[in-house]
């Protein structure tokens, strides 16, 4: 078997963002002496949290070969109904409003895709820019500060760990328990993997989608709050192009845009990649406007990984008419 | 024998848009009972079982289980009476484990408050379905990494958990090393001993003498035969299933005398797990038959001939110079056609019009110029001209779409579209699937014709009947072999499906 | 077959309504006509509507979207999307004005006419090479479309902008191009404006591409069914990458009216007009699902965002307002195309 080319480049190319990753720290430790430091190390995933969070969500939808380009403008729809009209308010408050209304938010694209059946990516996109536009007609094109509890708890941490983080080990410790330990959680895999024997298997599909870009939603409010701990004032670009470095997170992290392949903790593994790289330009004083270029590259990397994987899984999983020898 | 009967049918009958493919079709299986359905391709064995799946609805006749009257809506009345279907298509999730796929239609919870998966349960529930099938594997195996025999046991197992009372087979055994089928007798074997009724569907006879303890024959839609093994021989189930009634019309056509020079030779084709070593010719103006089972290869053999699919060795020539890159366009190129044998999802655009089907593989003939423009007119003519000839029943080609028509007339527009290229060998797919009986006498027609003209024809076919009345010669397949090759003089049924059939000798390579 | 069945159970005088409004629905002049309602609606609101100036300003905007909607219909016609056609207006806009303009451009010493010339083939050059790379992501690698254009379309205005700030002082455009080029985007010729002129063309060069060549009808059996046409003998990877080719080639010429009206190239270029692109091909009627288009509904998808856009700049709605509602009729259009798709499969 070993000697089977297929497997070994599958094998190579189940691995590529880990060794993209490694090559990278290298690189980054290379140019600067911070960059490899515990402290830098919380900092990062202080600042990957938010991404994580929502690409967690992000990995739900993937999982059943949906997409939902959404998420940016979700958090700042959401977000900005907390900085408008929550403050003062108790910062628990803050995250039932913000994930609420995310809920309702992705509730809106699960109707569209599932009931009027709407391609996913234009649903998405169709709704990001209404859901911008409902923002910004809120906040009126200005910056909006959010309340200073939630700013006090963004500054605060737990056991020497910021609360970003806190928040996104609960969020990471829940999706990771829908997805591997309940019944739902498995199959939205069945219906990733294959939708018509779904069926047959007597699971609900439609409801099973439906659910995904709700659970997407939520997790954009909640990761845009998570977010709007860290600055101080939601300015109109709020979220703004946040889908790109969620859905790198979760390609990154080996979710298959085809579906049915792939988990949160690569996910969380993608998110934090995406953000050591951001801190690693930062780190060595790389031109900003780099950035984007980067990123971009990073998820085209990505995305050609998981489809090359896929059509060679399909390859080797062709029906057979004959037994092979062996 | 145990007395009352765990199933009994009684009386179906089904039609499909007007053509009647079941009359009174009644079988009986007691608990504890193999019974074996045979019958050839298109005999009625699978609308039977999709009847009892719940799939289709009979038009008359009646079904209970257990003396009580079933009537199923839908696959999911058929699984909460017990009913378990095992299809050569395996419905596994190949992402997941093994007690991941015996428990997703819902896994047993920690508590009934509480709404997580309970691991340990599950993970002694499939231990123990799978004790009970014999199959050493950890519950926690994902299912990308068994063999297909270990897939089909694993079926079995979720059927088992499902505390099945009938499980149906079908063709479980094609792509089944001989090791692996073994074990999956010993296990429908344990199903009897349980008390378990099975329905055993397959063409392999000989599997069928050794395993099951009543057979019932199908022929075209009726019961021409039921009886308890010890009654049966291969070669008397052989005839049970081969007489005919009806004898179909074939039009008259003067066989080639003097075969021509080769259209198309083959030579030691072979593709893994595909097919292997297929050597054969096809002189112009030739009619040669493929025969053989669903899963022979057959269809796979045509679609590596005309490049859908990539083969690993062996060499096609065309009029005798060899296909150096064989893709669809340099087939075409070298005047090769292929009606395949799913024309929804291959042979039509069933959203454009005739004319659009008919002009489609043609089209690169009417473009002129740099800019390849599309000579409107004579393609129009030409089109028209192609559409008449094969007699296309619509008054406007232009306007008529393809998903509109009937079966018949559809394959007459996918032979259409062929014909207007004039092409030097034509492979058909089935080419009279679904169509009725006067629109099969034109496709005879038309493929009597252009044999005449001198084109080379490789015509696959699951009607025995219909292969001995048009060819010259037949090829009979069976696990992607050439098992055989009959000359006219020589045409016999029970020859062909013999050979077809394949069954007391099972494939070398597994020992 | 479930509007059969709907229309059974309403009786005659249902029919005869369900009949009126499906045949409304599938009208391909519905768009046109909801367009004349929407100025009717909006004259007594803005009466600016009815000024030639407005018509002026509408017919200046519509062009090039017109020329960039008509290269997403070939893409959209074999299932695909180019989600990148903004980012392309971008680079190909910034590339070509570096190399025309005259504050230290390459050709600034050079003829004026040599430098456009240079520019329009930087233009065509980069829109098609863009298009290009699309189409080898797609074809040759497998990747799903809209992620390929999407990864694409950020990368490009990126770079865009990146080059941009390397190029000038403070980061924003490129200007000071040669004289002659402002006439491509403002320019008249027997009193008609010249990028009327130019979108006019590349719409009845399309038109018949699609409608009259082999290229063009091979494009529709791929969106009708990728697999029969393959069967067919079309060459499907060849064909569905030049679809690509085309709506970069599209998106570069559109960048050419961009660009000669601001007289300036700047990265930001298509950055509002992301849903247009898509919009105006889907709002015509153009469907997601492939297989079904024509140049002449795209015409009227432009004509009616245009117009809608311009109506409601007059009501002084902002810019995030008007998202909104271009977004609201995207998403109409999507929905009409995914029930009018499931009526058909049915």
């Amino acid at each position: 078997m070993s000697a089977d080319p297929h497997r070994l480049r599958l094998l190579l190319l189940q691995n590529a963002p880990l060794l993209l990753f490694l090559v990278l720290l290298g690189t980054f430790a290379l140019l600067s002496e911070r960059f490899l430091t515990p402290g830098n190390f919380v900092n990062i995933m202080a600042q990957a949290a938010h991404i994580a969070i929502i690409a967690i969500g992000m990995t739900f939808v993937l999982l059943v070969a949906g997409i939902d380009l959404s998420v940016g403008a979700n958090m700042y729809a959401s977000c900005i109904v907390v900085a408008l009209y929550m403050k003062g308010m108790h910062p628990l408050a803050g995250f039932a409003v913000a994930g609420g209304l995310g809920l309702l938010f992705g509730a809106v694209n699960a109707f569209l895709v599932v009931v009027l059946r709407v391609p996913a990516f234009i649903a998405t996109l169709a709704t990001l820019f209404i859901g911008r536009a409902w923002a910004l007609y809120l906040s009126g094109v200005k910056m909006v500060p959010f309340g200073k509890e939630l700013l006090l708890l963004g500054r605060s941490s737990w056991l020497g760990v910021p609360v970003a983080i806190w928040i996104f080990l609960l969020v990471f410790a829940i999706a990771w328990t829908v997805l591997n330990q309940t019944t739902f959680g498995r199959q939205v895999y069945a219906v990733g993997a294959d939708p018509e024997a779904a069926k047959k298997a007597g699971i609900a599909v439609p409801r099973v989608l439906f659910a995904v870009y709700c659970i997407c939603g939520l997790c954009a409010g909640i990761g845009g709050l998570v977010s709007a701990t860290q600055v101080a004032a939601a300015a109109s670009t709020f979220g703004f192009q946040k889908e790109f470095p969620v859905i790198a997170a979760a390609v990154l992290g080996g979710t298959s845009l085809f579906g049915g392949r792939g988990g949160v903790v690569g996910t969380v593994f993608g998110a934090v990649l995406i953000q050591t790289v951001e801190n690693g330009l930062v780190m060595t004083n790389a031109d900003p406007y780099v950035y984007p270029l980067i990123i971009s590259a990073i998820i085209f990397i990505a995305v050609l990984v998981d489809s090359q994987r896929t059509g060679m899984l399909e390859r080797l999983e062709r029906r057979k008419i004959r037994p092979e020898p062996g | 024998m145990p007395a009352t009967p765990l199933l009994v049918i009684e009386g179906l009958c089904k039609s499909f848009f007007g053509v009647q493919v079941l009359f009174d079709v009644g079988l009986t299986l007691r608990p504890g009972e193999v019974l074996a359905l045979v019958g050839e391709n298109g005999s009625g064995k699978s609308t039977t079982m999709n009847i009892l799946g719940g799939v289709h609805r009979p038009d008359r006749g009646r079904m209970t289980i257990d003396g009580t009257d079933y009537a199923p809506r839908g696959p999911r009345d058929a699984e909460a009476r017990g009913i378990a279907f095992i299809h050569q298509e395996l419905n596994l999730f190949r992402n997941l484990t093994i007690e991941e796929n015996l428990f997703i239609g819902g896994f047993p919870r920690l508590a009934r408050w509480l709404p997580l998966i309970d691991r340990r349960r599950v993970r002694e529930h499939a231990a123990a379905l799978l004790a009970a099938i014999d199959l050493d594997l950890a519950p926690n195996t994902p299912v990308s990494r068994l063999s297909q025999g270990e897939r089909q046991l694993v079926e079995i197992a979720k059927a088992l958990g499902g505390d099945a009372r009938i499980v149906i087979f079908d063709e479980p055994t094609t792509s089944l090393t001989d090791r692996e089928t073994q074990r999956l007798f010993a296990q429908i074997e344990r199903l009897r001993d349980k008390g378990i009724g099975v329905i055993y569907i397959s063409h392999i006879l000989g599997d069928v003498m050794r395993l099951c303890d009543r057979v019932t024959v199908l022929r075209d839609g009726h019961v021409v035969g039921d009886a308890a093994r010890a009654d049966l021989t291969v070669d008397r189930l052989i005839t049970l299933m081969v007489g005919r009634t009806i004898d179909q019309i074939y039009p008259p056509r003067a066989p080639a005398i003097r075969p021509g020079p080769p259209a198309l030779e083959v030579r030691g084709l072979s593709q893994r797990g595909m097919v292997e070593s297929l050597d054969f010719t096809v002189a112009q103006g030739e009619v040669v038959g493929v025969a053989g089972l669903m899963g022979a290869g057959r269809s796979e053999m045509a679609r590596i001939l005309f490049g859908l699919d990539p083969f690993e060795r062996g060499t096609i020539l065309v009029d005798g110079r060899p296909l150096e890159r064989v893709t669809p366009l340099t087939a075409m190129d070298r005047g090769m056609a292929f009606l395949t044998e799913d024309r929804r999802a291959e042979g039509l655009l069933m959203e454009a019009s005739i004319a659009d089907n008919i002009a489609l593989p043609s089209l690169p003939r009417f473009a002129a110029g740099v800019a390849r423009l599309l000579e409107r007119t004579r393609l129009g003519d030409a089109v028209e001209r192609t559409g008449r000839d094969v007699q296309v029943n619509a008054t406007d080609f232009a306007a008529t779409l393809a998903k509109n028509l009937s079966g018949g007339n559809q394959q007459k527009v996918v032979i259409g579209k062929w014909l207007l290229r004039a092409p030097r060998l034509f492979i058909l797919d089935e080419p009279t699937r679904g169509i009725d009986v006067g629109a099969k006498y034109e496709v005879y027609k038309i493929i009597n014709q252009l044999a005449a003209a001198g084109t080379g024809v490789l015509m696959i076919s699951s009607e025995i009947e219909e292969l001995i009345g048009m060819c010259d010669r037949i090829l009979v397949m069976a696990h992607g072999e050439i098992r055989a090759e009959i000359e006219r003089a020589a045409f016999d049924r029970e020859a062909i499906l013999r050979a077809a059939m394949w069954d007391s000798v099972r494939h070398g390579a597994a020992a | 077959m479930s509007a059969v069945r709907i229309d059974a159970r309403r009786g005659a005088q249902g029919v005869a309504t369900v009949s009126w409004l499906r045949r409304l629905l599938l009208s391909e002049y519905l768009v046109l006509l909801l367009t004349i309602v929407f100025v009717l609606v909006m004259l007594p609101v803005a009466p600016e509507l009815a000024s030639l100036e407005t018509w002026r300003d509408i017919i200046g905007a519509m062009m090039p979207l017109l020329i960039v909607a008509t290269g997403q219909a070939f893409v959209l016609i074999v299932a695909g999307i180019d989600l990148s056609a903004t980012s392309n207006l971008a680079i190909s806009s910034v590339l070509a004005a570096a190399v025309m303009t005259l504050d230290g451009g390459p050709l600034a010493a050079a003829p004026a006419w040599l430098a456009i010339a240079a520019g329009i083939l930087v233009f065509v050059a980069v829109g098609s090479g863009l298009g290009a790379l699309n189409g080898a992501c797609v074809t040759r690698l497998s990747m799903p479309p809209f992620i390929v254009t999407l990864t694409t379309m950020m990368f490009f205005s990126g770079l865009a902008i990146w080059i941009t700030t390397l190029l000038t002082d403070d980061g924003s455009s490129i200007g000071n191009l040669p004289q002659g080029f402002a006439f491509l985007g403002q320019g008249r010729i027997a009193g008609l404006p010249f990028s009327l002129l130019i979108a006019l063309a590349v719409c009845v060069v399309a038109h018949v591409v699609l409608s009259r060549t082999l290229f063009g009808r091979w494009l529709f059996a791929i969106g009708i069914n990728p697999r029969a046409a393959e069967v067919s003998g079309v060459p499907v990877r060849r064909a569905v990458f030049f679809a690509y080719v085309i709506c970069g080639l599209c998106a570069g010429m559109a960048a050419i009216l961009y660009t000669a009206r601001l007289e300036t190239g700047t990265p930001v270029l298509g950055q509002r007009i992301l849903l247009d692109v898509v919009g105006a091909a889907v709002i015509g009627g153009v469907s997601l699902f492939g297989g079904k288009g024509k140049v002449l509904w795209v015409v009227f998808g432009a004509l009616f965002l245009t117009v809608v856009d311009k109506g409601l700049s007059l009501l002084g709605l902002s810019l995030a307002s008007m998202f909104a509602i271009k977004g609201g009729a995207i998403l109409a259009a999507a929905v009409i195309d995914a029930q009018r798709q499931r009526l058909l499969r049915a």
